[in-house]
């Protein structure tokens, strides 16, 4: 349905997304991963149409959209990262103005804004003016916004930004309904791994500007099938162990927090009796220890040698 | 368009104050500077002679001739202590065939005052010198019949056979004070094009199938519309309430008023486009545009500045064309063809601006 190929972006001479290949399928529901400047808006400024690439090309159902904007603009609903809403307005009042420049009127626009309202749980406060609002319910009208026109494809910006898990969770279910009852194709961005990983048939993980990896959950996790992750609590760190543990044969990662230590290793490194004597030389107590099942964290750990959230 | 100018009056209907206290400010400084609602001003005046009551009541009315001031019999006590406290100007002390004024200093006012009364006092002495010499008859009438029809009269004309008009400056500070503050709404107005970029409402239209040209139209029409009714408020105001002289040719007036209004709007486009947000907006506009009055000269008499340089910076605004059209409409009765060189300037300026200020702005975007 939608295809990017070999996408590219450079703000005064920087480089700030690279020869970016990705697609969605009908009815797909595609996330992409990466941490806080990693290109993700400016990726989706491009496919929504918003800002021209400096290379590359992106393609709706074979049709150029950098061309022809208006292919894409038509079936696309974009929900921003920032709120773009009049405050100082009712949820109904923004909602009529979004409907009226997608020329909807009369019996279309008033049944399309108490559709939207009621999808985003919004309907008995929709007199009300937005800046009486919490931030939660401020995200769901940022949704129900882009929802009016019912849009084909929906590109949503880290919608989640800010607000509490009960808001959270209303707004993911949202997004699940979307796609999996009215079969919207749905394009979401976050560095919440927890959202993508609920959300999302397929993922692309992004840093610095390049897709870095991508496939299904299952996929991404096979990255680190001949790995594990283990969970080490000690009653005090000291920086000497921690730069021996990095030596020990088969520790690929090591990652400290407080008095904790995430170590990726090498399947059947034999590594917990090394890192008890590795400890006891160290006059260090070992309170707790576990391995974890790899999650999607680990992978962008593995590819990046980073935390989403750095 | 049509959606943006009713979203933007939506957001008005919530919150008019603004408006609202605008417009009370333009008039109240209006008010303030250019003298208030127009009146004849008041001068007490006062005898201490022992015939004081005939004295006064003779003098009153022989003063009291035409409406640039009430002259008013006060005590004599009262009148001095007014005159000290600031309350009055000046105080007309009356005596038989003379006068003396009461006074703290050497106003304007003063002037204004002392001229009017010595008139009096010496037509009146000529009468009485002639009803001396002649010592019979009505005198006063005889003099007043012989010059209602004197055989030279003497006639001002202006340049084009007409009266020559009385520049009027509580009028010219009217409409400085009214483009004030008509300047800072549309400012304010325009910079939505800012505020809705920042919060992305303008992403959202962009990404509708509303035309571009669609969005910049519904800003400045808006602008445009909420500035001409704060104009034409306060010009009916003051023509129909306050007694102001805005002359007779209403229609023209506001037409070059909605030429500077379009003309401004432009420049603040132009603003716009120079800047990234709308506080960098609120920090550079409101900065720029006192300034432009007094570049201009519209709180001064029409030839006050002669400076080239000042005025050649004058013209580059639309403010100096604007006062020069409507002052030549009112005071000398100005046609549409006397005024269509400042009508051009004005739509000059607003084209240019408006067309640089849109292109900057769309640069930014990109």
């Amino acid at each position: 349905m939608l295809e990017t190929i070999n996408l590219s972006k450079s703000f005064k001479g920087k480089k700030v997304v690279q020869d970016v290949n990705l697609y969605l399928n009908n009815g797909e529901s595609v996330g992409l991963l990466g941490p806080n400047g990693a290109g993700k808006s400016t990726t989706i400024s491009m496919i929504s149409t918003l800002i021209k690439p400096t290379s590359g090309e992106i393609k709706l159902n074979g049709v150029n959209t950098i061309d022809k904007p208006g292919e894409i603009r038509r079936i696309s609903g974009v929900v921003p990262q920032e709120l773009a809403l009049y405050q100082e307005l009712s949820a109904y009042e923004n909602l009529k103005f979004f409907g009226a420049i997608y020329k909807m009127t009369g019996k279309e626009l008033e049944k399309g804004i108490q559709q939207a309202l009621e999808f985003v749980g919004l309907e008995a406060r929709q007199k009300d003016l937005v800046k009486t609002y919490s931030g939660g319910m401020k995200r769901r009208l940022n949704i129900a916004a882009a929802l009016l026109h019912q849009p084909k494809i929906l590109i949503l910006d880290e919608p989640t930004v800010g607000i509490d898990p009960q808001s959270r969770n209303h707004i993911l279910e949202t997004v699940r309904m979307l796609n999996q009852k009215d079969g919207t194709t749905i394009l979401y961005t976050s560095h919440y791994m927890e959202e993508v990983e609920q959300l999302c048939d397929r993922l692309y993980i992004m840093d610095h500007g390049k897709i870095i990896a991508a496939g299904t959950k299952a996929e991404l996790l096979s990255i680190l099938s001949t790995e594990d992750t283990i969970k080490v609590e000690l009653n005090k760190l000291d920086e000497t162990f921690v730069e021996q543990v990095k030596t020990i044969e088969g520790v690929r990662k090591v990652e400290a927090s407080h008095l904790q230590l995430k170590i990726i290793a090498t399947k059947g490194s034999n590594l917990i009796s090394k890192l008890v004597h590795l400890a006891e030389q160290h006059h260090l107590q070992l309170i707790n220890f576990h391995t974890e099942t790899p999650s999607l964290e680990d992978v962008f750990l593995q590819l990046t040698g980073r935390t989403l959230r750095n | 368009m049509n959606s943006v100018l009713w979203v933007q009056f939506c957001k008005d209907k919530r919150s008019p104050l603004f408006i609202l206290l605008f417009i009370a400010g333009s008039i109240l400084a209006t008010l303030l500077f250019a003298g208030g609602v127009y009146s004849p001003t008041t001068v007490a005046i006062f005898s201490e002679e022992e015939n004081a009551s005939e004295i006064e009541k003779k003098w009153e009315s022989l003063l009291n001739v035409d409406n640039s001031f009430k002259f008013e019999i006060v005590d004599p006590e009262k009148a001095r202590e007014n005159v000290k406290d600031g309350n009055m100007d000046v105080a007309v002390m009356l005596m038989e065939t003379d006068y003396r004024l009461v006074a703290t200093s050497e106003l304007p006012s003063v002037s204004y005052v002392q001229q009017h009364v010595e008139k009096v006092f010496q037509r009146e002495a000529q009468i009485s010198a002639i009803a001396e010499t002649r010592g019979e008859g009505d005198v006063r009438s005889e003099i007043e019949s012989y010059l209602a029809d004197a055989p030279f009269q003497l006639e001002t004309q202006g340049l084009d056979s007409e009266q020559v008009p009385k520049y009027n400056m509580s009028t010219q500070l009217l409409f400085a004070f009214t483009f004030l503050i008509s300047m800072f709404i549309l400012g304010l107005k325009v910079n939505n094009v800012t505020n809705d970029k920042v919060s992305g409402i303008w992403d959202r239209m962009i990404l509708s199938p509303m035309k571009k040209t669609s969005m910049y139209c519904g800003y400045v029409l808006y602008s445009f519309l909420i500035t001409m009714f704060q104009i034409i408020v306060v010009l009916l105001l003051f023509k129909y309430v306050m007694n102001y002289e805005v002359g007779d040719n209403l229609w023209l007036v506001m037409m070059i008023a909605a030429f500077f209004t379009f003309s401004m709007i432009s420049i603040a486009m132009l603003i716009t486009g120079f800047v990234r947000t709308p506080e960098q907006f609120y920090a550079i506009y409101p900065s720029l545009i006192p300034l432009i009055p007094l570049i201009s000269g519209a709180y001064m008499m029409p030839g006050t500045i002669t400076n080239p340089v000042l005025l050649f910076v004058a013209d580059l605004f639309p403010l100096a064309h604007a006062m020069e059209a409507i002052m030549s409409v009112i005071f000398y009765d100005a046609g549409l063809q006397d005024v269509m060189m400042s009508l051009l300037f004005m739509l000059l300026i607003g084209v240019v601006a408006m067309g640089v200020g849109i292109n900057l702005i769309e640069r930014r975007s990109k």
